[in-house]
């Protein structure tokens, strides 16, 4: 698909603003009503959904130039599908896909922000998306009695993430894992150092080919595995293997799990019991990848009904953020004694983003902390001592807006808890 | 031509008059503005008769002042401002052009009052949302212009209600139906269509009923209202309740009129209760005032034409469990003074005397617009100045009356006095005019200035008052509608 | 037209250079397709800004126009020479004064974050009928019916203090908010510039920007917060609130609906009355295009003609018992029957909430085909506004049965306001924008519509603004349209508020 293809999607936006908005029939006081951080930071019409679909238009016929402000609106944003969903709440148009279509044009034509170029260079010459050497890519598990998949067979290959393997806070995330679904008798593996970045954000910030080459690449890996299933904690990555991988044919039969959706499984099998109690009270915030766009991928080919109604045949059925991922990770947190989970107000499939997604972390930090800022004050305002996650993106930003700002929030993983209750 | 023989060819002989003794009964009035003598009285048969009035106006630059209530008056709007005015008697144009009971609502001319119109609409089974006893003579359109509070806040949804429709002449001479009357089609179109001149918005994006609201006859003379009609009920159950502690009473009012359980609904001090009430005087109004409580409420629960008694039950349980929670309790009746026996007063014009005058014979009232939180202050203030200037505030009549559906409450300082009597009147005078300000101070809004205090009102907002002088430019660019009212 | 450097570096020092864009793509997102592009937006934060911005454009000879949440296409420049005001950092509320019964809103408050607030305090306000994704101003809607107005008015009756600046920059403060300092009414001392500032509609930003304003809340006998379950678009509350009910009864013929929606009105038992018809019920629970036009064939197979959506809400037990026999009595004399599926207890929490919070117009309008027409009457007598829509029904049908639009029934669209003290009434027409014979359609319909008001004296429907609807319908009643352009021309004599949807002086 092309921007081109979602020409009647853009068309269709009649400017109603529902996409800046969390949905209206949960808005429960007027704090925390926002939900695309993007026109909440920067106010103009053009940073929402309904203005980046009308910018979308305007580039196709060739009415805008591909100027420095333009560059600036196409990549302050975190990509968090918060539009799309708002937006689908009443209306059946895509506002993601075309708003990710005009990044790609972008990149396409050359019209790109020197800091995301600077990543993909990482991307191909180092196979990672977080500065760091393909080399080192696998210390975080030095000490870890663990397969190696290159090496031998596993049923259930962990992939760790370009953040975990290079980020020294994040790493405990991974390590728990590992230690958890061993100890449920997990036939678990990991690439270790020959894991490559799973290149999903490439894909988010446009570079559609360079996503493909690392798709194509990382499925020989995990084809040569044989493992089935793949196990991630880092909900960019799962994002990346449940749904483009799969739009593009690449994901095959893969069962595609989040490490929290595989742990509560293990939980409720009775293969971990959380006994330990973890005196704490937190507040979950729903990754963005793992939430509202961690939906499967609906394949679907079909054509317009003429007419004055927008219906397919055969009949097309939109992601709305309805079967994201946003029970297992409660599920999760709710079975360790002693822990009290309070939420806050935008949640599941309207949760806020951290704000560090779209490669916006990267190109603008101020923007991707000024976001994440309004979401601590949010898990502040619960009263939690912490705010807990299941993404290492998430946790990443979380981590340096409150040492910057001095916020006594703590931030923890899902699995980190799980790990203490074990 | 003098102006005599020229109205004389507009409107015929009897109907113009400027002999001394009726030009007397308009130079002045209970108010304490300046007398001023007009130079002659017309009294228009139609419409047309008062376009060709405005429009000679126009070209003669003569002062026109519009009346259309009977004596006596009291709040100096219709006495001329400057001399040589013509007044504008509507009095005798009592014509009620139609009674719709499906729409409930009901058109008349100017001259129609509370006594005339109240049988005419209850033949279909409609009534009036009432102020307080309106005099005899006092016209239902000078009502409605004025904006004057009406008795039922449940049924007043905006500042405006419940006029619906005018036709007007402008001060240009031009003829104007504001609202839903102004078209497509004349009014015997609009009726054969189904029309009925009732929504007073428009037409389109402008509501100029607003701006003739209110403007105490400046921007143009009023040929006809309309004016929205409630039911009778088929059900009355009216209740009081005395206390010394207002709050409590605000409380109360503020929920029954909130959950809309009630159609009548006023507060009185035990002065003005005693004042509507007696029936003898002087000796029933002292008993009756030393013997009621500071303050009492009134209200009333009706019931319509689908199950009326339980209904009413229903509300009379509803608000009962309200009055406990408040720590008041409704009765029937109040010493002498029965709930029944008021309802019936109050959905009637006042009888004859006037009820404001039996007292000692003139009243200047204190009015202003305020709400509940203000009350407080509004009555130290009020009761301060009373003594400062010596008037006894045991004798102050004092009128609360919620409307807008409770958001505005209409506040009333009745200041009874002898008018024979110089220094008492001297006194209502100088507390009248100081007053204001320290009222103002306290969250009065005067949104009806009348007589002397009219200035200092209008001079604390400047950015209105340029607002309005461009209006009045438009409806009335030579000035020839009572000039010297308001800022104009 | 490139806005003169000094211009835009005085409108920078205005409001900051964060705050204001000539970018192109920041310009082309403000107009629809199409249309005219502003020169610059400005994001003003304060009145004193807004007011600043406003003396500028007069000093330069530009034109201003402003817009809170800007949906409608009147949002949007009439030609080039345009400074656009966006409110949206203009989004507090002020104050909500409980025992007053009133709420003090800037423009870029929606109305479901002013109802969210309202109802934790027992309050409620009404949502006018585009959507609580609109601006909670009373005066930024076209007209600002909504769904509760049956019970609680609307706009132009709710309206107290505001806050205005003029086309010329002058800020007036009406009512007590001038002489006092209080926002609790909008009209005097003396006549009432709330005469001047609107109609049954607005000027539609031709006359100048109003930056905060006051209006009446009512009361709300429900929870603090609605209980709704589920994930996006699958909304439902998990009970429906005690004292609460929800029907919708369909009559034989309209005239029963008619006098049935008045005795409702006259036994002031609605909480909320809605004349919709089975094309607006289905757009209101489906979740998808798919899904509506199944409901709208199950919904029209199942009712027996015209109706309407009640919801009742009772203040007590007592109340709700009343309200609820009463109802059921005018069902019974005028003939009505339920339409089981809204009352189903799947649906009818569901229906309740959306009808309430007002957040599916989006999905009546727009999710067919992205556009909508139609017309929309006044406010006037209930059965006068009912007459005039019943007229456009057959024209409706007709297009349908060429198949310029979508089969979504002709029922119109009536409503009641202030217990049946007026109506409203609109006819929804939806199609498809690429064929050009559906856009004439809306083009003839429009016509038909002002044709029908004028010659069958139905009023002056809302639908008419701009110049030429009122040169067309000003000599049929009494040349209001002159008076309008006097009130423009005085208030506005350098025509800087941009009013291709108002009324210009010009002519």
């Amino acid at each position: 698909m092309a921007l081109e293809d979602y020409r009647t999607d853009m068309e269709m936006c009649c400017r109603c603003s529902i996409c800046k908005f969390v949905p209206l029939e949960k808005l429960t006081e007027k704090r925390h009503s926002y939900v695309c951080p993007s026109i909440a930071r920067y106010n103009f019409h053009t940073y929402s959904g309904g203005g980046r679909t009308s910018m979308g238009l305007a580039l196709l016929d060739e009415e805008l130039e591909y100027d420095e402000k333009l560059l600036e609106v196409v990549y302050n944003c975190q990509m968090c599908g918060a539009c799309d969903m708002s937006c689908k709440y009443a209306m059946d148009i895509e506002v993601l896909e075309p708003i990710n279509e005009i990044r790609i044009k972008c990149v396409e034509g050359g019209h790109t922000v020197p800091a995301l170029d600077g990543i993909i260079s990482s991307l191909r010459n180092q196979a990672t998306m977080v500065p760091g050497a393909k080399a080192k890519r696998g210390d975080w598990a030095a000490g870890l009695d663990v397969k190696d998949i290159t090496k031998q067979q596993a049923g259930v290959i962990y992939h760790a993430g370009c953040r975990v393997c290079y980020d020294q806070d994040l790493r405990q995330v991974a390590t728990n894992t590992i230690e958890l679904l061993k100890k449920a008798g997990i036939d678990v593996g990991i690439a270790g150092e020959n894991e490559i970045c799973c290149g999903g954000r490439a894909y988010q910030m446009g570079y559609k080919e360079d996503f493909l080459n690392q798709a194509k690449k990382y499925m020989e890996i995990i084809r040569k595995s044989g493992a089935k299933t793949l196990v991630t904690g880092c909900a960019d990555c799962y994002h990346a293997f449940k749904v483009p991988y799969d739009k593009f044919g690449l994901k095959g039969d893969l069962e595609v799990m989040h490490a929290t959706e595989y742990l509560a499984r293990l939980i409720e099998e009775g293969k971990l019991k959380p006994t330990k109690k973890v005196d704490i009270k937190v507040t979950y915030h729903d990754p963005c990848h793992l939430g509202r766009l961690g939906e499967p991928y609906i394949h679907w080919e079909g054509n317009p009904v003429p007419g004055h109604i927008r219906i397919f045949d055969p009949p097309k059925e939109f992601r709305r953020g309805t079967y994201g991922v946003y029970e297992p990770p409660r599920d999760v947190l709710k079975s360790i004694p002693g822990l009290k989970l309070v939420e806050m107000d935008r949640v599941k499939e309207y949760a806020w983003c951290c704000g560090a997604g779209g490669g916006v972390r990267e190109s603008n930090p101020d923007f991707a902390k000024w976001t994440a800022g309004e979401r601590i004050s949010e898990a502040e305002s619960t009263g939690a001592d912490a705010i807990v996650t299941a993404c290492s993106g998430c946790e990443q930003n979380f981590k340096e807006t409150i040492d910057e700002c001095g916020s006594s929030l703590k931030v923890y993983d899902v699995v980190e808890l799980l790990a203490r209750a074990i | 031509m003098s102006t005599k023989d020229k109205l004389t060819e507009i409107i015929g002989a009897g109907n113009i008059s400027t002999e001394e003794s009726a030009l007397e009964e308009y130079y002045k009035d209970m108010s304490f503005v300046n007398a001023i003598k007009p130079g002659c009285i017309v009294k228009p048969r139609s419409t047309a008769d008062i376009e060709t009035i405005v429009r000679w106006a126009n070209e003669t630059l003569t002062p026109l002042v519009p009346v259309s209530s009977g004596p006596p008056h009291f709040r100096g709007d219709t006495v001329p401002g400057i001399g040589g005015s013509v007044i504008v008697d509507l009095s005798g144009m009592k014509k009620i052009i139609k009674v719709d009971r499906v729409n409930r609502v009901a058109m008349f001319e100017p001259g129609i009052t509370f006594k005339e119109l109240i049988p005419a609409v209850a033949r279909e089974g409609l009534r009036l949302n009432l102020p307080l006893l309106p005099r005899a003579l006092k016209s239902v359109t000078g009502s409605l212009l004025e904006r004057e509070p009406v008795v039922m806040p449940k049924y007043h949804w905006d500042l405006g209600d419940p006029l619906a429709c005018v036709e007007v002449i402008f001060g240009t001479g031009d003829m104007f139906r504001t609202g839903a009357a102004a078209g497509p089609g004349t009014l015997e179109e609009q009726w054969a269509a189904g029309g009925a001149q009732k929504e007073a918005a428009g037409p389109s994006a402008f509501s100029l009923y607003r701006v003739i609201q209110g403007a105490q006859g400046t921007m143009g003379i009023v040929t006809w209202s309309s004016v929205r009609c409630e039911l009778i009920p088929r059900l009355e159950e009216p209740f009081l309740i005395d206390s010394t502690k207002l709050d409590k009473i605000l409380e109360m009012v503020h929920w029954l009129i909130r959950l809309r359980l009630v159609n009548e609904c006023f507060i009185l001090n035990n002065a003005d209760m005693a004042a509507i009430m007696a029936k003898k005087w002087p000796g029933d109004y002292r008993e009756l005032k030393d013997n009621l409580p500071p303050w009492v409420l009134f209200f009333n629960i009706a019931g319509y034409e689908y199950l009326a008694e339980e209904r009413v039950s229903g509300q009379i349980a509803d608000m009962r469990e309200t009055a406990q929670r408040v720590g008041l309790e409704p009765v029937k009746a109040i010493g002498e003074i029965t709930a029944s026996a008021l309802l019936k007063i109050v959905q009637q014009p006042s009888e004859e005397p006037y009820w404001k005058l039996r007292n000692k014979g003139a009243c200047h009232d204190i009015f202003f617009l305020t709400i509940y939180d203000n009350l407080p202050g509004i009555l130290d203030a009020m009761y301060e100045e009373a003594n400062a200037t010596g008037y006894p505030t045991s004798e102050m009549g004092i009128y609360l009356q919620p409307i807008v559906q409770g958001s505005n409450c209409h506040c009333e300082f009745n200041l009874f006095y002898n008018p024979e009597d110089r220094d008492e009147s001297a006194r209502v005078r100088e507390l009248s005019e100081r007053a204001v300000a320290s009222l103002m101070a306290k969250g009065a809004f005067f949104s009806r200035p009348y007589g002397t205090s009219t200035g200092a009102i209008m001079n604390r907002d400047a950015a209105t008052v340029a607002a309005l002088k461009k209006v009045k430019s438009i409806l009335d660019p030579n000035c020839i509608m009572n000039p010297g009212k308001l800022c104009f | 037209m490139v806005l003169k450097r000094e211009l835009y570096q005085a409108l920078e020092d205005v409001v900051g250079p964060e705050n204001i864009s000539e970018a192109p793509v920041i310009l082309g997102s403000y107009a629809q397709r199409g249309r005219p592009r502003f020169e610059a937006v400005t994001l003003p934060k304060t009145t004193e800004e807004v007011q600043a911005i406003v003396r500028l454009c007069n000093r330069f000879g530009v034109q201003f126009k402003a817009s809170s949440s800007g949906w409608g296409a009147y949002g949007d420049a009439g030609g080039p020479g345009v400074v656009k005001l966006d409110l949206r950092r203009m989004n507090r509320i002020l104050e909500i004064n409980e025992k007053n019964m009133y709420v003090v809103v800037e423009p870029y408050v929606i109305y479901a974050q002013l109802q969210a607030e309202l109802m934790k305090r027992g309050l409620n306000c009404n949502i006018t009928g585009a959507g609580s994704n609109c601006s909670a101003l009373p005066l930024a809607a076209h007209q600002g019916i909504g769904h509760l107005s049956v019970s609680g008015s609307y706009g132009e009756r709710n309206q107290l203090a505001l806050e205005w600046v003029t086309p010329e920059g002058e800020i007036v403060r009406a009512g007590s908010l001038g002489s006092i300092g209080q926002w609790w009414c909008g009209d005097g001392p003396g006549p009432s510039l709330r005469g001047i500032i609107r109609g049954n509609v607005m000027p539609l930003g031709g006359l100048g920007v109003y930056t905060k304003a006051a209006q009446k809340i009512y009361h709300w006998p429900g929870p603090a917060t609605f209980p709704i379950e589920g994930v996006s678009p699958h909304y439902r509350p998990n009970q429906i609130p005690p004292g609460f009910m929800i029907h919708y009864i369909s009559f034989p013929s309209p005239e029963k609906l008619s006098k049935a929606a008045q005795k409702v009105g006259e036994a002031e038992i609605g909480f909320i009355l809605m004349g919709f018809n089975p094309g607006m019920i289905s757009a209101n629970i489906a979740t998808n295009n798919n899904e509506d036009l199944a409901y709208i064939k199950q919904f029209t197979d199942s009712v027996q003609g015209p109706g309407f959506l009640i919801i009742m809400a009772g203040n007590s037990p007592r109340d709700t018992e009343y309200k609820e026999k009463a109802l059921q009595q005018i069902i019974d004399e005028y003939g009505g029957e339920p339409l089981e599926a809204v009352e189903e207890p799947k649906n009818a929490g569901g229906f309740m909430w959306r009808f309430i919070r007002v957040t599916s117009s989006i999905r009546e309008v727009a999710r067919a085909s992205g556009i909508f027409a139609g017309e929309v009457g006044g406010t006037d007598v209930f059965p006068l506004m009912h007459q005039y829509i019943m007229r456009s029904a057959p024209v409706k049908q007709r297009y349908i049965d060429e198949g310029k639009l979508l089969a979504d029934g002709t029922d119109p669209f009536v409503q009641s306001v202030e217990h049946g003290h007026a109506g409203h009434a609109e006819l929804l027409i939806r199609f498809n924008k690429q064929d050009p014979g559906s856009l004439k359609v809306a083009g003839e319909i429009a016509q038909f519509a002002n044709k029908t008001a004028i010659e069958g004296h139905f009023g002056v429907p809302g639908h008419a603004w701009g110049d030429a609807a009122h040169d067309q319908y000003g000599p049929h009643t009494l040349n209001y349209h002159k008076w309008l352009r006097k009130i423009k021309k005085t208030f506005d004599p350098n025509a800087a508020s941009e009013s291709t949807n108002y009324i210009t002086a010009d002519n």
